[in-house]
């Protein structure tokens, strides 16, 4: 296979173990949330910047229960000249997410995921909850 | 211990009957009845009996000392020698009956042969009008039968009647502090000529299911004075009032605490019962208290007085999600190139020649597209994503790897075209939301979520819909580039839709043609229109540069002149140059 074509399995490949085991991590073991970013990575959630692997394990662990469905998935590498070479793939995913008990609400979440030595790590993770904007 | 205040008054809807039953009169008489006495002449005879009874119960009036009415018309067999005199009859007395402070109103006339039935409110009018039985004379020479029954009028529950329903809710409704205000429902003047009393199971669920369907953020609920006798119609509905806080139902005619049990699960913090037959079964404050907390244990205030606050675990199960900010920008620096790219790309993207934005796409640029219906959407008019289908990159389902590569569009011609065959749009700016995640010199991560309003395809009205894009953007000349784009469409839900092209976009003379001025080895480049600043702004740029990098005045006005005056433009490059360390000591040398 031609290396641009292996790439970009890489990436669908690596965006599935990763939405699995990412959304298995946020339902249910919170507590390794941090392991999954970089140090100096980046969780926007719902436009509230959070930055920092513990930060951001913090702060999901505030959040309510979750239980997440994966409706579709997306991914592609990210140009080498954007990353100077350093294998990096960007995915996105749609799908539903119940907090507690409530009424499962729509979500999309954008992924930029890196590979620091042998482990795959999110510089940056965009969550929006597909909900009417509340305006002040 | 909380006392009804209705306690000693027993209030009841009474069906009162007013039987003409002319089988009693003599049969023979009845033929000289011109057919359409009843017919014909049913309002003259209605006021006329309506007069009868006015005057005997103002007779009681003035035993209380209310001295009012002039002119009053006695019946001869009302005329029990008080201040009997004959007269005219009260101006206006069908109004006077029905504002009456005893209750009184009209709320339908049911006429069944010679038969009328009407509605009363209160057990003492009815027992006045029963002691009228066969005591008024019809100006025929015939007595009225009076027969009272208790009962209340059946409820035709059709659209216009929600539609009415839903009118006067919404007048009653403030959206700011999410409250319904639904106290005496029933005598609400809009809801005249309907009987919607919410003691009715059929009237109740409907304006649960309006609250369901049109305010679902409802926090609370004011149900006093509406003679409610059960709650279980909720049972079925708690789900469709998550929200729902506060709760007033004071002055109803719930019997049993056990009437409560409907409502368990509700985040009730605030409740008023107190006015309903229930609140008298308890002899001790302390049990009533724990009745309710034990079935809302969040209960902080109990018929306007505060409780004392229930000792908790320290593990909560209370969990709120942060609120949601329109905009995130990891380095405000970059606001203002993410507005302008943003600007400028849909300007192009909303046009039906979406070529320019060749400029906008790096030469290897790689684009892909999913789609979805959002959750539970179960509206069936809701337009269909067909178009969308053929190319949807949905990992989940293409599974093929060679199916998977050729749904990536790869390079800017390829991208550009296939955004040109994408259905025509308009997008709401104003609905967009923003995050910017990340901001290196090298490249930024983007991801814009927003409304659209898809044209020419096919539906009725154009759709609305929702979509989530995510753009790594490289620099290329002076400009940017797109070099990865992941775009996500669905449709919006019913709720988003209605804030949709709310706010006017004012039409900015900004010009379509002259995007991309510069072209780059990285290849082209779309580029934020920045006009050249006069001298005086050259040098405040100069000296602004200066401080921000630390370089001295000379360097920085060479920075400034090799970006075109681009203050942004100039900063990320330092950024970028200082960060590789090539630019030399002596540009630091003040």
């Amino acid at each position: 296979m031609d290396p641009a074509k292996t790439k970009i399995d890489q990436a669908c490949r690596t965006a599935e173990e990763f939405t699995k085991l990412y959304y298995e991590t946020a339902d249910k073991r919170r507590h390794l949330m941090s392991r999954l970013y970089l140090d100096t990575g980046l969780f926007a959630w719902n436009g509230n910047g959070i930055t920092g692997n513990e930060n951001i394990q913090k702060f999901v662990i505030d959040l309510p229960p979750t239980d997440h469905v994966i409706t579709t998935l997306d991914a592609q590498p990210i140009l080498d000249s954007a990353v100077s070479g350093q294998l990096t793939f960007m995915i996105q995913v749609s799908g539903s997410v119940k907090y507690q008990d409530k009424i499962p609400k729509t979500f999309q979440q954008n992924f930029i995921v890196t590979a620091q030595g042998d482990k795959w790590k999110i510089v940056s993770d965009c969550f929006r909850l597909q909900e009417p904007l509340i305006r002040t | 211990m909380p006392k009804s205040y209705f306690g000693n008054k027993q209030t009841t809807w009474v069906k009162d009957d007013r039987e003409r039953d002319y089988r009693v009169s003599d049969r023979d008489r009845r033929v000289t009845f011109k057919p359409n006495r009843y017919g014909g002449n049913k309002e003259f005879n209605n006021r006329d009996w309506k007069n009868a009874i006015r005057e005997h119960l103002q007779d009681e009036d003035v035993d209380m000392g209310v001295s009012s009415g002039s002119g009053r018309y006695h019946n001869k067999k009302f005329n029990r020698g008080k201040k009997g005199r004959r007269g005219s009859p009260v101006p206006n007395t069908k109004w006077k009956l029905l504002e009456s402070p005893t209750g009184w109103y009209k709320v339908s006339w049911q006429v069944y042969g010679t038969t009328i039935t009407f509605y009363v409110d209160d057990l003492k009018v009815a027992e006045k009008l029963q002691s009228l039985d066969k005591q008024i004379q019809l100006p025929s020479g015939f007595k009225i039968f009076v027969r009272v029954n208790a009962g209340s009028p059946n409820v035709d529950m059709n659209s216009t009647t929600k539609q009415k329903m839903k009118e006067v809710m919404a007048k009653r409704y403030n959206s700011i502090t999410k409250a319904l205000d639904l106290t005496k429902f029933h005598a609400d003047p809009d809801l005249q000529g309907f009987f919607c009393a919410l003691f009715k199971p059929i009237v109740f669920i409907t304006v649960i299911e309006i609250i369901a369907e049109n305010i679902p953020e409802l926090e609370a609920l004011n149900l006093f004075d509406n003679k409610i006798m059960m709650l279980s119609v909720f049972k079925k509905s708690l789900k469709k009032l998550p929200n729902l806080k506060i709760l007033h139902m004071g002055n109803n005619k719930l019997r049993d605490i056990s009437q409560l049990d409907s409502l368990q699960g509700l985040p009730i913090i605030d409740l008023v019962l107190d006015g309903n037959p229930l609140c008298d079964k308890f002899k001790e404050q302390t049990s009533y208290i724990s009745e309710v907390r034990k079935r809302f244990p969040k209960c902080i205030k109990l018929d306007g007085i505060d409780l004392p606050p229930p000792i908790c675990f320290d593990i909560t199960e209370e969990h709120h999600l942060p609120d949601p900010q329109q905009t995130f920008l990891c380095n405000s620096e970059g606001g203002s190139i993410v507005r302008q790219f943003l600007e400028q790309y849909f300007l192009i993207y909303d046009t039906n020649n979406r070529q320019p934005l060749l400029q906008a796409y790096h030469e290897n640029a790689i684009f892909s597209m999913t789609m979805a219906y959002p959750y539970g959407c179960k509206d069936k008019a809701a337009a269909w994503l067909h178009w969308y289908h053929t190319d949807n990159r949905n990992l989940k389902r293409v599974l093929d790897t060679e199916r998977r590569v050729k749904l990536l569009k790869q390079g800017q011609l390829a991208v550009v075209s296939y955004l040109q065959e994408m259905p025509l749009t308009k997008h709401d700016i104003h609905s967009f939301t923003v995050d910017l995640t990340l901001f290196t010199p090298q490249m930024l991560c983007l991801t814009v979520s927003g409304m659209f309003r898809e044209l020419k395809s096919g539906n009725k009205s154009p759709p609305i819909r929702y979509f989530f894009r995510t753009l790594v953007i490289v620099p290329a000349g002076s400009g940017f580039c797109i070099a990865n784009e992941e775009l996500h469409i669905t449709n919006a839900f019913p709720d988003q839709a209605k804030e949709a092209f709310k706010t006017p976009v004012a039409v900015e003379p900004t010009p379509v043609a002259p995007v991309a001025t510069v072209s780059s080895p990285g290849g082209p480049a779309v580029s934020p229109i920045v006009p050249v600043p006069d001298d005086a702004t050259k040098q405040e740029m100069v000296r602004q540069m200066s401080a921000q990098s630390g370089m001295n005045l000379e360097w920085s006005l060479k920075c400034l002149e090799e970006t075109q005056w681009d203050f942004q433009r100039a900063s990320l490059v330092f950024q970028h140059l200082q960060s590789q360390g090539v630019i030399p000591p002596e540009a630091f040398v003040k």
